[in-house]
């Protein structure tokens, strides 16, 4: 936000003149809805005792605000990293200077990160709109993929349709495709991916998946007979406020955006924050751990949205939570090292989903229970033991050399081979009923 | 495979036996446990282990070989055993395959073989580490390699106007190659220094590049990364200062930012967080 506007003299324009400037800009911004952050810049301070961090405060506390902190004053030790805005840079800097406060800076011109981070997004939203299709080897934001769930949805509506199953915490609609050749309520099997927002590759594998199912289903004959039998739901965007914070301000987080009164941190681990095994050694009582569990089972809205809907439909068969990376696919339970009844039946379909998978492009899954990750309140767990007896959880690709950053060529490869995984389950499944 | 040491005169509470691995397609770790008997596995060896041990050994070769145009990278454990004691600690030895991290030309998969012997020393962390690798580039190859790497550095032009690498969208700039695997180097000592038997890295990011230097001595690379830390799921960021010459050994100085408690938390979303002390030249 920009604050008040100083009468500094800028090279060239008069003080009024660059008021104005900077006024219309403001303005312009705001009615495009988009926010200019020219330079302004990030300061990083590191206070030296309590004096000082309470002149940080201070700065806070003026109003109209001349700072925006993005890490806080908390402790002497702890450095305070604040914007100031491109108006407030000389008189923020004095303040500092006047008080012996010794600052960095951090980040020279917002805007130049930002318009980099732009270019970069827009060049792959030039060819889609050039070739008039949606790009599925790159990466999309959270707008992108709910403006295309509702192109395919019409394009292809006598096989899919969208479901609305509940809203986020910060009140995103959570979305889940259906896709079914009629019947009523028939048995089904679920698909999530993105529960942990900084997972890209798998809600790119959702989305490639789910174009891959409406366009394979004429001619792969056992896809055919599994939809003639059964519906599939996948959620692609599990976790929506998480998602869309990894595009505006933190690429690697993981959790959701859900807040509670007088705590600091954000975000409770969605994937423990399930009932079954929830509070166990592997999930963390920190709010600001990445394995939070949150404060209570299925306390979070989209948690709560997915049990709510799986339990009331009543007929799921098969559920794969989707996530990256380690390249496994695992079984449950994660909470405990007790094999679970069928154990050896989900020992061989493991076996088989991973050597259908190696088929595609040579890449090596392993296979397991989840117990070897130790983690409890885990979604895999609770569809287990609400009955799904089938009920895997993949990490895609890789195994570190990118993690979280799997360059986009791999989408595609990795897409395709995770189908032939998927559809090894849903064979079974098939063929399989209880 | 190295000779089995004697066992320590102080009784081992769990034995795992040796798990053969074929480097197969298919690759349970749930075979471990019908090997056991009937207990439950040590409270001191998680499973993955061996993969861990792998991991840290290679880390540790890396960093000694001081040589960015060489780095390795697991392909797969073949065989492997661990022992734990809770009163000495966890003692791993294994046999693992290596690939290049950076293959260069098609083809050239340039599979390497390596035995190491891990030890945890109760619970800490920095394992001791004996590795011997065999089947990787020739010294002469690696050195050209190197030589050429520093003349890519040294041809960037400063100051650098990159803000990470690789991008949001796992995308690294052909010229920005040589900084990331440098980044690789140096980050390979802090990671070898932080794994436990609980805990290991990897690299996720070079979020910032705070100098870099090039002259005739070497290169001077002060930056900051994130480590995704298993299994905690934690992004640690660590500033790390190093400096480093073709064929000479790499130096590192490195701070890690230590884990965020509830009451130290400033309230504010976290964006990609920075290591905040100075460190000493050199």
């Amino acid at each position: 936000m920009q604050g008040p506007l100083r009468g500094g003299t800028g090279p060239g324009l008069s003080p009024v003149d660059r008021r104005t400037l900077l006024i219309c800009t403001f303005i312009l911004a705001v009615a495009w809805g988009q926010m200019n952050f020219t330079g302004d810049q990030v300061l990083r301070i590191l206070a030296k005792d309590e004096k000082q961090l309470s002149l940080l405060r201070d700065l806070e506390g003026l109003k109209p605000q001349k700072v925006d902190f993005w890490r806080g004053p908390a402790r002497p030790s702890l450095p305070v990293d604040m914007r100031v805005p491109f108006s407030e840079l000389r008189d923020v800097k004095a303040y500092l200077k006047s008080h012996g406060l010794a600052y960095s800076v951090m980040i020279k011109d917002i805007q130049v990160l930002l318009d980099e981070e732009r270019d970069a997004m827009a060049r792959s939203r030039r060819l889609e709109r050039s070739t008039s299709s949606f790009s599925y080897s790159s990466y999309h934001t959270l707008e992108e993929i709910y403006s295309w769930i509702d192109n395919f949805v019409a394009e292809h509506s006598n096989l899919v349709s969208k479901i609305n199953i509940g809203n986020s915490f910060e009140n995103r609609s959570i979305l889940v495709l259906k896709f079914s050749t009629g019947g009523s309520n028939r048995k089904a099997i679920w698909i999530d991916t993105g529960i942990h927002s900084r997972e890209w590759i798998t809600h790119a594998t959702g989305i490639w998946i789910s174009n891959k199912i409406v366009s394979a289903y004429g001619k792969d004959h056992l896809l055919k007979k599994i939809l003639n039998a059964m519906d599939i739901f996948i959620e692609i965007v599990t976790n929506p406020d998480g998602f869309a914070f990894t595009h505006s301000m933190n690429r690697l987080w993981r959790k959701n955006k859900s807040s509670q009164p007088g705590i600091a941190c954000i975000g409770v681990d969605l994937n423990r924050n399930w009932k079954t095994g929830f509070g166990g050694n592997g999930s963390n009582r920190n709010p600001c751990s990445e394995t939070y569990r949150g404060p209570a089972p299925q306390s979070e809205p989209e948690v709560a949205a997915i049990v709510e809907f799986i339990t009331g439909h009543g007929n799921f068969k098969a559920l794969i939570s989707i996530h990256s990376y380690s390249q496994m696919v695992m079984y449950p339970y994660g909470y405990s090292l007790e094999p679970v009844p069928n154990y050896e039946e989900l020992f061989n379909l493991a076996k088989d989903t991973v050597k259908a998978l190696h088929k595609v492009h040579g890449i090596q899954y392993t296979f397991g229970s989840i117990s070897a990750t130790l983690s409890s309140g885990i979604t895999v767990d609770w569809a287990y033991d609400s009955g799904i007896k089938y009920a895997f959880s993949f990490e895609l690709r890789d195994t570190g050399q990118y993690g979280f950053l799997l360059p986009a060529s791999q989408i595609v490869p990795t897409a395709q081979e995770t189908w032939m995984a998927i559809r090894t389950i849903m064979k079974h499944t098939l063929n399989h009923p209880y | 495979m190295q000779p089995r040491r004697p066992l320590p005169p102080t009784p081992l509470l769990w034995l795992l036996l040796s798990l053969a691995l074929p480097a197969a397609a298919v690759a349970p770790w749930d075979r471990e446990r019908t090997d056991v008997p009937a207990r439950p596995p040590a409270a001191g060896l998680p499973r993955g282990i061996l993969q861990l041990a792998a991991r840290a050994a290679l880390h540790f070769f890396n960093f000694r070989a001081s040589s960015p145009s060489a780095l390795r990278v697991l392909a797969a454990v073949q065989e492997g055993r661990a022992w734990v004691d809770p009163q000495e600690g966890c003692e791993v030895n294994l046999v693992f395959s290596t690939e290049r991290y950076n293959p260069e030309e098609e083809g050239e998969e340039s599979l390497g073989k390596c035995s190491a012997r891990v030890f945890f020393k109760n619970q800490k962390p920095r394992p001791a580490i004996n590795v011997t690798c065999m089947g990787l580039t020739e010294k002469i190859k690696r050195q050209e390699r190197d030589n050429l790497l520093y003349k890519q550095v040294k041809q960037l032009k400063n100051p650098l106007n990159v803000i990470s690498i690789p991008d949001s969208h796992g995308h690294i700039d052909p010229s920005l190659r040589p900084l990331w695997d440098l980044a690789f180097l140096g980050s390979s000592y802090v990671m070898w220094e932080k794994t436990t038997q609980f805990l290991n890295y990897y690299l996720v990011q070079i979020s910032r590049v705070k100098q870099l230097k090039t002259n005739d001595d070497g290169i001077d690379f002060d930056f900051t990364v994130l480590l995704h830390e298993f299994s905690t799921q934690e992004i640690i960021p660590c500033q790390i200062h190093l400096f480093w010459y073709p064929g000479k050994p790499l130096k590192v100085q490195y701070h890690c930012q230590e884990l965020q408690s509830p009451e130290e938390a400033s309230g504010i979303d976290e964006a990609s967080a920075m290591a905040p002390t100075e460190l000493s030249n050199f």
